[in-house]
């Protein structure tokens, strides 16, 4: 979904810095910030949040900043619901998330895809 | 120096209250007072010190002990909250059926998930804005639906799903296109815990009829922002969907 709306804009994205961090080089606005907050969140890490909603803030607004939660908020609940119920990830992505993909981001490294 | 208040949207927050009296109500196959048990459950499998060390073990089977659970849950209520809270990435079909065997329905685990996953979005947004974990709701008396798809069934997920062609009109509302992925028939075992899902998810990321129009976005943010945060976030859960 990240390639393909990246595409859509006429921008490339490296899909490895999905799984091993996103260099100063990528191509959207803000994206060490979100990215911080994305991780943050995932942590648990209450101060680095704060620190990087401050500058989210900042940049983007307090809609922007509250778009940017809600959404690392919303797939702390698909994760689970995908991983917990055991969906196929075959045609994830509707069918966008091609096996090449998967390589090339890393996610091949994942424990559900080393036991299958 | 503190942080002013944020301004929400207010569908945000008008979700967030009909998900919170959604958990607090009689459910599917659980009471009121068990669906905010394991909302409280959920809370509480964050600082289990056992889930700490399923996480930091390079297999989660290796790590030896008990969660420490608040003793209100059966154990396999809890063994299915812990890990699907801390360690969901790392999840196995044998798993799943280790936990029905101890005597969980497929239906309450289902809807016990669907509850995992809305606590856990509305708690991290919290957490991501700044603002207190909400208290939790008082549970609301009454007796659960137990009503079953007839159209549910184990093919291609761990759990039966109901496939949108096998959905009937007893079961409510639950796909907003015959064409709806996997992650939308995930809780379809339980059409209740699929509608109060979405109802959730859907203000928080895309309703359906957006999710792959990429050229534009609804949000304040634009969408290869948004596809940033979520693939991270993904990734950290080692997420492969």
């Amino acid at each position: 979904m990240l390639r393909e709306s990246m595409q859509i804009s006429g921008k490339q994205v490296q899909v490895r810095g999905v799984t091993q961090g996103f260099d100063e080089g990528v191509d959207i606005p803000h994206a060490g910030a979100l990215v911080e907050l994305a991780e943050a969140v995932v942590a648990r890490d209450a101060p680095r949040a704060a620190a990087a909603r401050a500058a989210l803030r900042a940049a983007l607004g307090d809609a922007g900043l509250v778009d940017a939660a809600a959404v690392a908020a919303a797939f702390h609940g698909f994760v689970r619901i995908a991983d917990a119920i055991g969906i196929p990830y075959t045609g994830a992505a509707g069918g966008r998330d091609v096996p090449e993909l998967r390589e090339e981001a890393g996610i091949n490294a994942f424990y559900r895809m080393i036991g299958t | 120096m503190k942080e002013s208040a944020i301004a929400l949207r207010a569908d945000l927050t008008e979700a967030h209250e009909r998900a919170w009296a959604a958990i607090a109500a009689p459910g599917t196959w659980l009471t009121g007072e068990r669906r905010v048990a394991v909302a409280a459950e959920i809370r509480h499998a964050q600082r289990c010190a056992h889930c700490a060390g399923i996480k930091a073990a390079l297999s989660p089977n290796a790590a030896q002990g008990e969660h420490a659970g608040l003793g209100v849950l059966s154990s396999a209520e809890v063994e299915l909250i812990h890990r699907v809270v801390c360690d969901p990435g790392r999840l196995s079909e044998a798993w799943s059926k280790s936990v029905l065997a101890r005597g969980l329905s497929e239906g309450e685990y289902v809807e016990i998930v669907g509850i995992v996953a809305m606590v856990m979005m509305m708690d991290r947004f919290a957490l991501a804005l700044g603002l207190p974990e909400r208290p939790l709701p008082a549970p609301q008396a009454g007796a659960p639906t137990r009503y079953r798809p007839p159209g549910g069934k184990k093919k291609a997920a761990w759990l039966p799903l109901v496939e949108p062609e096998d959905a009937v009109e007893a079961d409510g509302p639950m796909y907003p296109s015959p064409k709806a992925g996997y992650i939308y028939r995930g809780l379809s075992l339980v059409p209740q815990s699929l509608r109060d899902y979405w109802a959730l998810a859907v203000t928080h990321y895309l309703p359906g009829q957006f999710v792959y129009r990429f050229e534009s976005s609804i949000r304040a943010i634009t969408r290869p922002q948004m596809e940033l945060i979520a693939a991270r976030v993904s990734a950290l859960h080692q997420c492969v969907y």
